[in-house]
């Protein structure tokens, strides 16, 4: 069975929490004594507080900021991060989003596209998330009428476009009512398309991995019993061989693994998404963030970087003249902001030069680090190709970046 | 990968990064299901060396027998440092007047145990086996969560933690707590023990108890609890679905001797673990929250 990770984002009283009660329910993944707490309106459970977190989100109605939900149907394992849908707490919604398969953003479809909805976008094209699924609810409040679904369609494809949005599905949705969300609906018999349910249990959840093997170390220690170097790692693209002879970076060094452990077996292969220990034949300029490749396909590894970043404190800004601390996967380094290239404006999502960065805001920035960083391009190697930006000074995690 | 060994990496690497990130981390570890489960995962994570951290045990007192003697056998097993600080000892220190109560709990006294443990060994990190699919406020937890100088949490000012990219960075005197399962279900737990052969505690699995009632909740009859001439005693086939302390967890009514059949008498069942078994949570909409602000686990 597998796993399918998704996020619900739209502005608050879209119906994203309605939406995650709706599926929970229909699936028949709520307990009884979780429904039973949870109130009621004449006889009609209130859906939408099934995923309310801390006593300040109850009491204010707001969600500020994550909550994780986990349901299962006989096909697949799912994990919701219900988002929050305020501005100001965007910066929550990434952190729900980073991980996901399936973005689901909710339109109400009585106001139509908002301000919210073009920043979620954005954000979804931030992490490059793997499916977008717009889905536009509340059409009982609106007979069920096609044209509004047909009219939205139309301008979110042109958000679509300018944003480079990879796979964009459109479904007409009541999250009160059930419409569409886990069976087709009667009420809309002019849609062709999947109801949302069936569209999260067929689609593709393959992680992509055809660039050249790449392994990232972790962590290294020593075996007190045999007095060897153990290090731990992770293969982050395809696979790597025992016996193979690979390039250290940013040393430069060659190693040849001599030992591959996975669990508690040895291996002679170890695949992507594997964590994995080894022996190598030297203890030489291997630490943790070194990245070890073949010899023949060498990831980038410079002082200079170009990324897309999205800006996520509140409270410090993208001073150039300020340090900060880059991590991709586990390489780390201090670093300074040369250039902001770009921002991207949030609603025409036009290039335009900026002074600095706010909270929320998306840009492409040069970066210098003091030591050389490896890193591949998104569509090598994702793992290897995103990372944050840590304030030394409040070690807060105030960016994150994606290398294009 | 299948979703159990995807869960299963996340939390390997998740023990990795404390590893590397914390100069002395230590994992919490009462015997219970999931405690025992980040033992194994620990082991996994770090084989052929051992785990490169020590376990404590926040001892309330008010123990299983079962669960104490299985702490000790694995600790043994597994060559595990192991730590137990009483809250006992906190109650003498600091004066404290317990409440007499039909079931005293010390789950709130278990924080302060807690912080001076911390202060005492200097603990930067403390791995713990909160999982979020567990209770409403747990929810909300990140995997890396940052506890300030009083052991506080601030759930409204948590962190971005994006991908697996976990910022390990705390001042000085703050404290680090790391949930390496906080994407596990109770069946996910349950799956992976079978998949594992995982060894528990026989509280797990169906026993005879002598227990009383208690507003409809089976509560076994032990020195911690005020049995009144009321009370209603029964002998009854029962299993434990979480473990906590003796006078916080209701048991179960249940046959469920096996492993297979205590996941298929969870799939069948209409209650969530919580709502079934503990008692400390029926106290108010908010009380894991509560708890959690003041230092709790
Ligand atoms: N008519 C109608 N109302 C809805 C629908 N979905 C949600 N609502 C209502 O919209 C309001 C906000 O919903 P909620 O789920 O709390 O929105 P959130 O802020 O996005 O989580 C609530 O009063 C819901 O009952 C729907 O499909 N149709």
């Amino acid at each position: 069975m597998e796993l399918l990770r998704f996020t619900t984002a739209g502005s608050i009283d879209d119906g994203k929490s309605t939406l995650t009660g709706r599926l929970l329910y229909d699936t028949g993944n709520i307990k009884d004594d979780v429904l039973e707490s949870v109130s009621k309106v004449g006889n009609t459970i209130n859906l939408a507080h099934i995923t309310d977190g801390l006593r300040s989100e109850r009491a204010g109605g707001i969600t500020i900021d994550i909550g994780y939900r986990y349901f299962k149907t006989n096909n697949r394992k799912y994990i919701i991060s219900d988002a929050p849908g305020h501005f100001q707490y965007t910066k929550n919604m990434v952190t729900g989003a980073s991980n996901v398969d399936v973005m689901i953003i909710l339109v109400d479809a009585r106001n139509g596209i908002t301000s919210q909805t073009r920043l979620h976008s954005l954000v979804a094209s931030f992490l490059r998330t793997r499916y977008v699924v717009v889905a536009i609810n509340k059409m009982d409040a609106l007979a069920y009428a096609e044209d509004v679904f047909e009219s939205t369609r139309i301008e979110y494809r042109s958000i679509a476009e300018k944003l480079q949005l990879r796979d964009v599905i459109f479904i007409p949705i009541s999250a009160l009512h059930g419409d569409n969300v886990s069976a087709h609906s009667e009420n809309m018999p002019w849609y062709n398309g999947p109801d949302l349910l069936s569209f999260l249990e067929q689609c593709d959840t393959q992680k992509t991995a055809n660039g050249p093997g790449r392994l990232s170390i972790q962590y290294t220690a020593e075996d007190e019993s045999t007095g060897r170097t153990l290090y731990f790692g992770k293969v982050l693209s395809v696979e790597i061989h025992k016996g193979e002879r690979l390039t250290v970076f940013p040393s430069g060094n060659e190693v040849l693994i001599e030992k591959y452990i996975s669990g508690y077996e040895e291996l002679e292969t170890a695949k992507a998404g594997e964590n994995i220990c080894l022996e190598l034949n030297t203890n030489d300029g291997v630490k943790r963030g070194s990245i070890l490749a073949p010899l023949t396909h060498s990831p980038q590894c410079t002082k200079h970087l170009t990324a897309d970043i999205c800006w996520l404190d509140p409270e410090i800004d993208c001073d150039q003249n300020k340090e900060f601390i880059l991590r991709i996967n586990t390489q780390e380094s201090i670093c300074r902001f040369r250039d902001i290239e770009y921002r991207i404006n949030p609603f025409s999502f036009d290039k335009e030069r900026v002074a600095g960065l706010k909270v929320n805001e998306v840009a492409s920035v040069i970066i210098e680090t003091e030591i050389p960083i490896a890193y591949d391009n998104y569509d090598v190697c994702p793992e290897n190709a995103r990372g944050i930006i840590i304030d030394p000074a409040t070690h807060n995690t105030v960016a994150a970046i994606m290398i294009h | 990968m299948n979703y159990l060994q995807e869960l299963e990496a996340e939390a390997i690497y998740v023990f990795r990064e404390i590893a590397a990130q914390f100069k002395k981390p230590v994992l919490l570890f009462s015997g219970g299901k999931d405690s025992t489960l980040l033992i194994h995962l620990a082991a996994k994570a770090f084989y052929p060396m051992s785990i490169p951290f020590p376990v404590m045990h926040v001892d309330t007192g008010h123990n299983f027998e079962e669960a104490l003697r299985f702490r000790d056998q694995l600790v043994q097993q597994k060559g595990l440092k192991l730590i137990v600080r009483k809250v006992e000892d906190s109650i003498i220190k600091y004066g404290i007047e317990e409440p007499v109560e039909k079931l005293p709990s010390r789950n709130v006294l278990q924080s302060i145990t807690l912080m001076d443990a911390i202060r005492e060994f200097g603990f930067d990190a403390c791995i713990g086996s909160g999982r979020r699919d567990e209770e409403k406020a747990r929810a909300k937890e990140r995997f890396f969560s940052v506890r300030d100088k009083e052991g506080k949490w601030q759930p409204y000012n948590q962190k971005p933690e994006l991908w697996n990219i976990y910022n390990g960075y705390i001042d000085e005197g703050e404290n680090m707590r790391v949930f390496p399962i906080s994407n596990w279900t109770e069946m996910d737990v349950w799956q992976y023990i079978r998949q594992e052969n995982i060894a528990l505690p026989s509280l797990y699995f169906s026993h005879e108890r002598s227990c009383i009632v208690h507003n409809g909740r089976l509560i076994a009859v032990s020195e911690y609890i005020k049995i009144d001439d009321e009370d209603i005693r029964l002998t009854e086939n029962v299993r434990y679905r979480t473990v906590g302390d003796m006078t916080c967890t209701a048991a179960i009514k249940s046959d469920a001797r096996t492993i297979d059949e205590v996941i298929r008498e969870i799939e069948t069942s209409n209650i969530s673990e919580r709502g079934e078994t503990r008692i400390d949570d029926q106290l108010s909409d908010a009380a894991m929250e509560d708890r959690k602000l003041q230092g709790y686990f």
